[in-house]
């Protein structure tokens, strides 16, 4: 966590109450951030300083969020840029993928879910692409889909298997249920959350129950992660 | 034919109108003519009758009787003619009477003999034997300085009744004849004329409120009709502006009601992480959040049918098979049933390639699935199946579970609908789920119907054309 705390978030809202809880939800988790309640000064903000995160909502005074997402793709800048709007049409979602936003939440959102956001763009460098991946003694093989703890072999089903991947993919890091499904299945499952909780209990019957040592940690109110195999 | 039908009254009322007028004109027509021409008859009698008295009666004193007894045989030829001829002096006693006709039709014989009459002139019908009636007209000759004598001249009405007779069958069997081919032909004209009225109908019978942007045909008559089309038209404008106004009430109220839900949300959410709240403020701060959460997911969810009112699954349309749509949905949620002890068959044996929104029409597998789950209790059954036949792919979710009751089988797509309260006191959705399924199939010109045997399960058939290629 203390590689965070010097992180430096733009966030673009022009909702001051909206802006207002979010800047002290960033706060407690010591981001520093800086606020603009119109397209204009937000542009003008994202240009002079080198922000680590972007948070930008859609419809704003003055410029739009996508056109500044584009002004500020237009500098060549690498910046994460998380896309806050009241509209998730899929067109919407498309064309600001497309300009380069690099995540998307649909308001009305739980803060936990925007903050996992956040720390997964933060810190998305060092995404385990290699072959097998390990987490204490669990072993992941991702070319034959095998996956084996201390040795011995785990049969999972197709979809318990892309969830224990991706969960995988980042240990230590937790997951919220809508990153879960919008990865693991599709946008077609989308409000039928439990869905994750079902997976998660079975493949945690599989994993967990015969070994002391739980990997699989539930985050009450945010989601779920793997633990990085150190005991907690 | 209905009774109580336009059509069916006018025709009707046409009809009885016109048989009665046809029979009064025959009657008249039948009457008259046999007045006419038993008068002739009587006035040819009569003519005859006045000749013999003015010509040879008038002359008896010079030249006798017998002469005009012979001249009368002479000119008459009664027998030949079928005519009764009889002459008989003031006080009765005969001098002529003519013989019986040749073919014997009546016998002047039976004719009753003379009655004293003091008119001039009269006439009388006698019915004899053999259904034969013979006219007979009765002459009294008085003259001055002459004998009185009584001439009777009788012809057989046979041939005007004949001719009667034979006009009365044309009559009787033309009348109906002709008032059904009348009738018939006023049937046709109804219809005819009543043919834009049906179309209209059928045309409005058409319209839903998912194309309430077509009209219906406007019969450039001039008349009622045009009128009535015209304003039905009106009438669907204003349906069609009503709704657009209630839609873009919906998106819009979802789509401002999302900011304030960000904001309760956000302010429960730090409320409830405050770590001075004692547990019992807690409990309630909680109890709060999840209804704004369950508040957000109605408003995700109408927002959901607004966008798809507005056409949405409309685009990015590709060529996929439902079959392999159902069987990798039916295996993503396979555990969710498999929690309940619930087992998913599916039954798929052909390539069912549709064209459409896939993204969308897996949402319809998904809440279709979802709800089988939901109302399914455990150790239960659910059967897809997927068929492709006569244009179109068939995907059928059938189930064992607590069924739907009658009653509330015809609105389980609409808004908000819930069978009862319990349901959805248990479950989270907000009755919305069945109504983007309906949004999301009509969009596509699928169909989707539901059948179900209350405490037996339901069956969701969805129909959708199969992709052209």
């Amino acid at each position: 966590m203390s590689k965070l705390i010097a992180m430096r978030i733009l966030l673009v809202e022009d909702e001051k109450k909206v802006a207002d809880i979010i800047v002290r939800g960033l706060k407690a988790e010591r981001f520093a951030v800086d606020v603009c309640h119109d397209g204009q000064s937000g542009w003008e903000s994202a240009n002079a300083y080198n922000y680590d995160l972007i948070i930008l909502d859609l419809m704003l005074p003055g410029l739009t969020g996508t056109e500044i997402l584009e002004k500020v793709r237009r500098k060549n800048s690498l910046v994460p840029v998380l896309i806050l709007t009241a509209r998730d049409g899929m067109a919407d979602k498309i064309k600001n993928f497309e300009a380069g936003a690099d995540d998307y939440l649909t308001k009305p959102f739980a803060f936990a879910e925007l903050l996992l956001r956040v720390k997964a763009l933060l810190r998305r460098g060092p995404v385990n692409r290699s072959s097998v991946i390990r987490v204490g003694d669990l072993e992941i093989d991702r070319l034959s889909q095998n996956v084996k703890r201390a040795g011995k072999k785990i049969e999972l089903t197709a979809k318990e298997y892309g969830l224990l991947e991706y969960l995988a993919t980042q240990p230590g890091r937790v997951f919220s249920r809508s990153m879960i499904i919008e990865h693991v299945w599709d946008q077609s499952f989308e409000g039928l959350t439990n869905i994750v909780d079902v997976y998660v209990r079975h493949l945690r019957e599989k994993v967990d129950d015969a070994h002391s040592i739980k990997l699989l940690r539930t985050v009450r109110g945010v989601g779920y992660g793997l633990n990085d195999g150190t005991p907690t | 034919m209905n009774p109580r039908s336009i059509s069916f009254r006018l025709v009707a009322w046409y009809a009885a109108w016109l048989a009665g007028i046809f029979l009064l004109l025959c009657a008249l027509l039948y009457l008259d003519l046999r007045l006419y021409l038993e008068n002739d008859l009587r006035e040819s009698q009569f003519r005859r009758a006045r000749q013999i008295a003015n010509t040879l009666l008038v002359k008896v004193p010079q030249t006798g009787e017998s002469y005009a007894v012979s001249q009368t045989k002479d000119w008459y030829e009664p027998e030949v003619n079928d005519r009764f001829i009889r002459i008989t002096r003031a006080d009765g006693t005969l001098v002529y009477v003519s013989g019986p006709p040749k073919d014997g039709s009546f016998d002047p014989a039976e004719v009753p003999v003379f009655q004293p009459q003091s008119k001039t002139e009269s006439s009388r019908k006698l019915n004899l034997s053999g259904g034969h009636t013979l006219l007979i007209a009765t002459l009294n000759f008085k003259s001055s300085g002459n004998p009185n004598y009584r001439v009777e001249f009788g012809a057989l009405l046979d041939p005007v009744e004949t001719m009667l007779n034979h006009l009365f069958l044309q009559l009787a069997l033309g009348l109906p004849l002709a008032v059904v081919i009348i009738t018939a032909g006023g049937y046709w004209l109804v219809r005819r004329a009543l043919t834009p009225v049906e179309q209209i109908t059928r045309a409005a019978e058409r319209i839903t409120q998912f194309n309430l942007s077509e009209r219906l045909p406007v019969a450039k008559t001039g008349d009622e009709i045009e009128r009535l089309s015209l304003s039905l038209n009106r009438m669907i404008t204003r349906l069609d502006d009503a709704l657009q106004n209630s839609k873009r009430f919906v998106a819009d109220a979802s789509h401002d009601l999302r900011t304030p839900l960000t904001i309760l949300r956000g302010e429960l959410e730090s409320f409830a992480a405050d770590a001075r709240l004692d547990a019992e403020l807690h409990d309630r701060v909680g109890s709060l959040l999840e209804e704004v959460v369950h508040l957000g997911k109605i408003v995700e969810q109408l927002f959901t049918l607004s966008r798809l009112d507005a056409g949405e699954a409309k685009t990015e349309w590709t060529n996929f098979d439902l079959s392999e749509l159902v069987k990798t949905t039916a295996e993503q949620m396979n555990l969710l049933a498999e929690d309940k002890g619930i087992s998913i068959a599916v039954e798929s044996k052909q390539l069912a390639m549709v064209k459409g929104n896939r993204v969308r029409l897996k949402q319809v597998v998904v809440n279709l699935l979802d709800n089988a789950i939901k109302y399914t209790p455990a150790k239960g059954a659910i059967q897809l199946r997927v068929l492709a036949a006569n244009g179109h792919a068939v995907l059928e979710v059938a189930d064992n579970g607590i069924g739907i009751p009658p009653d509330a089988l015809p609105h389980i797509f609409e808004r908000f609908y819930r069978v009862d309260q319990a349901r959805s006191a248990e479950s989270e959705s907000a009755g919305l789920g069945l109504a983007i399924v309906k949004a999301i199939c009509t969009a596509h010109g699928a169909e989707v119907a539901a059948e179900s045997a209350a405490g037996k399960g339901s069956c969701f058939r969805v129909k959708l054309p199969l992709a052209k290629n």
